[in-house]
């Protein structure tokens, strides 16, 4: 491999990397604005100007072709006066607003200020005023003064969201960015834009105004909006999901992820609809109870029941332990009767990240075994068996089959007995005899399968009850760390749910089964035990990154 | 003297007129000889180019490359939006056809099929008597498909006028090729350079319009012809615009290399009432100033200007006299580029307002000597950190019309030493404050 110098230090380049590129590569950084690296090279804020030898001028270093025996100077006197003079030109007309901006905290400008800035500004004339809160579509709002032009938000939209739909308008120190007339800023990616931003120029109308960044912790996890699993980060604060943005992986979503799983994935965490507890009907209605004894209930009324009169419906929203559960306790039962509802929105797809399947783990639902065996039903027989009274008990893992048609929710109606494990009030969860608080995805360790057959992790974001945040390793805030529990800012809701895997293998217990699992990881590990595809497979080897799996034969979902 | 640019020729933009004249003579010429013998023959005629960079017009074309699939492009450099010049539009006027000449030499040499003319927008008269000329040529088979009937051979071309929109950067080569391709005038990034990827990706030579309507005569009377006539690093002829405090300003065509005083006081009339010169930027706006008393011995040619610290640029001379407040003439010239840069790099962009902003509050009585170091200060650090020369063009002038005249500047700015005091907020901290606030 071809070498060249950075800062003295010695390192490899591919053919046709450019310096900021290769330096990257070897861990070297050079500061950049607006160099992103899977958006074209524009060149413009000149933060990288860096020297090279034998070259007359200072060049860019996001475009400038590393070349064998090159000798690149990131922190030579002339190029440190290049950056200085940078950050002075860029700052005298940047409003000092760091206090109540947003960006503050996770802002490049910010943080090349404190470690390039000269900190008195030489600049005694007026700032330059522009627009400060125009709507550029449903989603993002935009700031003109704190604009640095640096074209990222543009070539974004253009390149990526392939939805050419920001412009400049305006020249020098006037320039800024707008739709083209008459139109909105409303393709499916928009909010890519506000994570790109390199400043508060761009903010997100959810989040703007919620919180510091400092105040949230961020977890990593995996967006349940629809099959593609693009990798998230949820940031909660209070034990509140404050808003999810995209962590990168570019064997999944590269650096995006769509407004839609951006948006509506993570308020069904919050909010005050949750099942708290567990629940068991009597005298017709729904009563709060201990959770053994929903347990107890649950597993005494399922045995009255022969196997041929008990369905199991698994859930492609439910982790892949969760649905493993499931169909380990239908087999202990011996029910063949098992299949999950399937969640496709036709049309609703494009090249780019969307999936018309809008379930997470769809494939992983199938792979370990939740589908009908030994002439057993599936859905759609399910479906007549309870119209026609030949099923009798059903249990429905974290899914509203209620909603799925007129006809299901009549059918659940008939049904004798309804178990159902749900995170939220549905309307299947109004029909139910027995009723448990799920935890949601992001309350829980857990795996999903992606529609491309690749395993990723979920992370508890938010604590339940019977978690608590220190001590159960899960991420933290400034404000966790030092905050004590008479701190307001401590006092979240926590919901009263158990993630489903527990909850069912309690219920196996109890109906005789053996194995008992502590946490989550036991039960993956028994999948990787008995499921060719996940063989060799534990969570420290999934990793952030996924693994994919060896799917030997098509499995359809 | 002999002119060839603007011959003296009556009703030479008559079709009639410039076929009676030797008109597409050059061309015939040129078709009967090999495109490299034709970049070989400009190369050794001296040629420079004209629109402000003056890099030799042969090795130019010679970048091109021999062996591509892709076809090939020719510009032609009409935006003359430099303050202080306004040469191309005479030949827009008076001799459009030795410029459409020049233009078919030109794409023969360089193998392209299509021209483009981008004319400032602003030149509504003469892109109206362009267009009319370009019809003509058409209308004639000196371009289209007809070029194979007149001239009896394989190669013909197309012409095609672009009007500007009314922005100075769209004269900056990178920029007039975004701006034909219907994008924003923005400058590319250099490499790649436009004869390796220039329109639509696509090798492409841009030329100013005078340099190309020297073509005709160099290819019909001779590469030695040319290379005899003026300054023998610079030859030929220039038009040189005169403007200011002289007596009889407008484009004058004559040799390279002519002394500047010359100029001024010969053909130009002198200064009006016998003034002393103050100033004369010998070159367009952009170019850095000579003073009025360091003229003696000058010579207009692109070396003889480098070494008295200037630049030929486009040969806009602007002459200011005695009386003229400098100040005045560099916040002019400062608007002008904080007017004119697209905004792309952040030197640039910044720094051009900034420059004029304080050049109005030192106008405003407000300014101390540290300003004008400041103005210093910020104009080398645009200079050389940007994508095009904008940021030079517009750096120059501030620099060195203040460290020439310093003298001059330091009349209109307070003098005051500017003191630190202890600030009374941050006690670490000193802030500075001018010794006259103290005295009140």
């Amino acid at each position: 491999m071809p070498k060249f110098i950075v800062d003295g230090k010695e390192i490899e380049f591919k053919l046709g990397q450019t310096i900021i590129q290769a330096a990257r590569d070897a861990g070297i950084s050079i500061p950049h604005f607006c160099w992103h690296p899977s958006l074209s090279v524009s060149g413009n804020c000149r933060v990288c100007l860096v020297e090279v030898e034998k070259m007359p001028k200072l060049v860019i270093a996001c475009s400038t072709y590393a070349t064998e025996g090159m000798v690149v100077s990131t922190n030579s006197p002339k190029t440190l006066d290049a950056r200085n003079s940078v950050m002075e030109f860029i700052l005298i007309n940047h409003p000092l607003d760091c206090p109540i901006c947003d960006e503050a905290g996770e802002c490049k400008l910010q943080e090349y200020a404190y470690a390039h800035g000269k900190g008195e500004s030489r600049f005694d004339e007026i700032k330059n005023r522009k627009e400060k809160r125009v709507q550029l579509g449903p989603y993002i709002k935009f700031d003109g003064e704190r604009c640095i032009s640096c074209s990222r938000c543009i070539r974004f939209s253009d390149e990526i969201a392939k939805a050419n739909q920001l412009t400049f308008v305006e020249r020098g120190d006037k320039v800024t960015i707008s739709t083209f007339p008459g139109e909105s800023f409303d393709n499916p990616y928009t909010m890519n834009t506000v994570d790109i931003c390199p400043v508060g120029a761009l903010t997100n109308n959810d989040f703007r105004f919620k919180s510091r960044v400092w105040e949230m912790s961020s977890t990593n996890s995996v967006c349940v909006g629809c099959a593609r699993g693009c990798n998230t980060e949820i940031w909660v604060r209070n034990n509140e999901i404050l808003r999810l943005t995209p962590r990168q992986n570019d064997n999944v979503n590269s650096y995006w992820m769509c407004d839609n799983g951006r948006l509506n994935t993570f308020k069904f965490v919050n909010n005050n609809e949750r099942i708290d507890g567990a629940f068991f009907r009597k005298e017709g209605a729904l009563q709060k109870v201990e959770w053994a004894e929903a347990i107890n209930e649950s597993a005494k009324l399922l045995k009255e029941y022969k196997s041929s009169e008990i369905a199991f419906a698994g859930s492609a929203f439910a982790a892949c332990e969760d649905n493993y559960l499931l169909a380990k306790l239908a087999k202990q039962l011996g029910v063949h009767n098992l299949d999950f509802a399937s969640h496709i929105v036709t049309g609703d797809q494009d090249d780019i990240l969307i999936r018309e399947d809008k379930t997470p783990n769809s494939l992983g639902a199938k792979l370990v075994g939740v589908k009908s065996s030994n002439n057993g039903l599936n859905l759609d027989a399910i479906l007549k068996s309870i119209q026609e009274g030949k099923i009798k008990a059903l249990y429905i893992l974290e899914d509203d089959l209620a909603s799925l048609s007129e006809e299901w929710e009549q059918a659940l109606g008939k049904l004798d007995l309804l178990i159902a494990n749900a995170a939220n009030q549905n309307r299947t969860t109004a029909l139910a005899d027995v009723l448990f608080g799920a935890s949601t995805y992001a309350e829980k360790h857990g795996t999903f399968v992606n529609f491309e057959g690749r395993v990723q992790r979920i992370r508890p974001a938010v604590a339940t009850e019977e978690m608590e945040r220190a001590l159960d390793g899960m991420n933290m805030s400034r404000w966790d760390k030092f905050g004590t529990k008479f701190d307001r800012w401590m006092q979240g809701t926590k919901h009263n749910s158990k993630p489903s895997w527990k909850i069912l293998s309690q219920i196996s217990n109890v109906l005789g089964g053996k194995t008992k699992y502590e946490m989550a990881e036991d039960v993956f590990a028994e999948i990787a035990g008995s499921v060719d595809a996940f063989k060799g497979l534990d969570y420290d080897s999934i990793g952030e990154q996924g693994a994919k799996l060896k799917i030997k034969q098509e499995v359809k979902v | 003297m002999e002119r060839i640019v603007l011959p003296e020729i009556q009703s030479l933009d008559q079709i009639e007129v410039y076929l009676a004249n030797g008109g597409f003579d050059a061309a015939k010429k040129a078709f009967a000889q090999t495109p490299d013998s034709l970049i070989d023959q400009v190369k050794k005629s001296g040629l420079r180019g004209r629109g402000g960079a003056a890099f030799s017009a042969g090795l130019k074309w010679s970048f091109m490359p021999k062996t591509t699939d892709l076809p090939k492009y020719l510009c032609i450099n009409g935006d003359e939006s430099e303050p202080g010049s306004f040469k191309d539009r005479q030949i827009f006027e008076y001799n459009p056809f030795q410029l459409i000449e020049g233009a078919i030499i030109t794409c023969y040499a360089i193998g392209a099929k299509t021209a483009y003319l981008y004319i400032r927008g602003e030149y509504h008269m003469w892109i109206k008597l362009m267009q009319k000329a370009v019809d003509t040529a058409y209308e004639k088979g000196f371009l289209g498909g007809k070029m194979k009937e007149v001239f009896g051979t394989e190669f013909f071309c197309n012409l095609y006028i672009h009007k500007g929109a009314g922005a100075y950067i769209c004269g900056e080569e990178s920029s007039l090729m975004n701006s034909i391709e219907g994008y924003r005038g923005y400058p590319r990034i250099k490499p790649p350079f436009p004869a390796q990827k220039g329109l639509w990706g696509c090798p492409t030579t841009i030329n100013n319009v005078e340099t190309i309507t020297n073509i005709p005569p160099i290819i019909s009377k001779g590469w030695e012809w040319f290379s005899k006539i003026g300054a023998p690093k610079h030859p030929g002829t220039i038009l040189y615009g005169l403007s200011g405090h002289v007596n009889k300003p407008g484009v004058y065509e004559l040799p390279t290399g002519i002394l500047l005083t010359d100029l001024i006081y010969n053909v130009a009339g002198g200064v009006p009432g016998n003034k002393k010169i103050k100033c004369v930027i010998p070159g367009g706006s952009s170019m850095p100033p000579l003073r009025g008393d360091q003229l003696e011995g000058v010579r207009m040619d692109a070396d003889s200007l480098k070494e008295v610290g200037s630049a030929i640029g486009t040969a806009g001379v602007m002459v200011m006299d005695e009386d003229t407040n400098l100040l005045d003439v560099l916040i002019r010239i400062a608007k002008f580029y904080h007017h004119e840069s697209c905004g792309q790099c952040t030197p640039c962009r910044e720094g051009t307002g900034w420059m004029e902003k304080t050049l109005k509050r030192i106008k405003n009585g407000l300014g101390t000597s540290k300003d004008l170091d400041l103005l210093c200060d910020v104009a080398n650090h645009i200079e050389g950190n940007t994508i095009c020369a904008l940021g030079d063009a517009a750096a120059w002038p501030v620099k060195f019309m203040i460290t020439r005249f310093r003298d001059e500047f330091e009349k209109y700015v307070n003098s005051d030493v500017v003191i630190s005091v202890p600030n009374k907020v941050h006690a670490m901290r000193n802030t500075a404050v001018p010794l006259s606030d103290l005295k009140k």
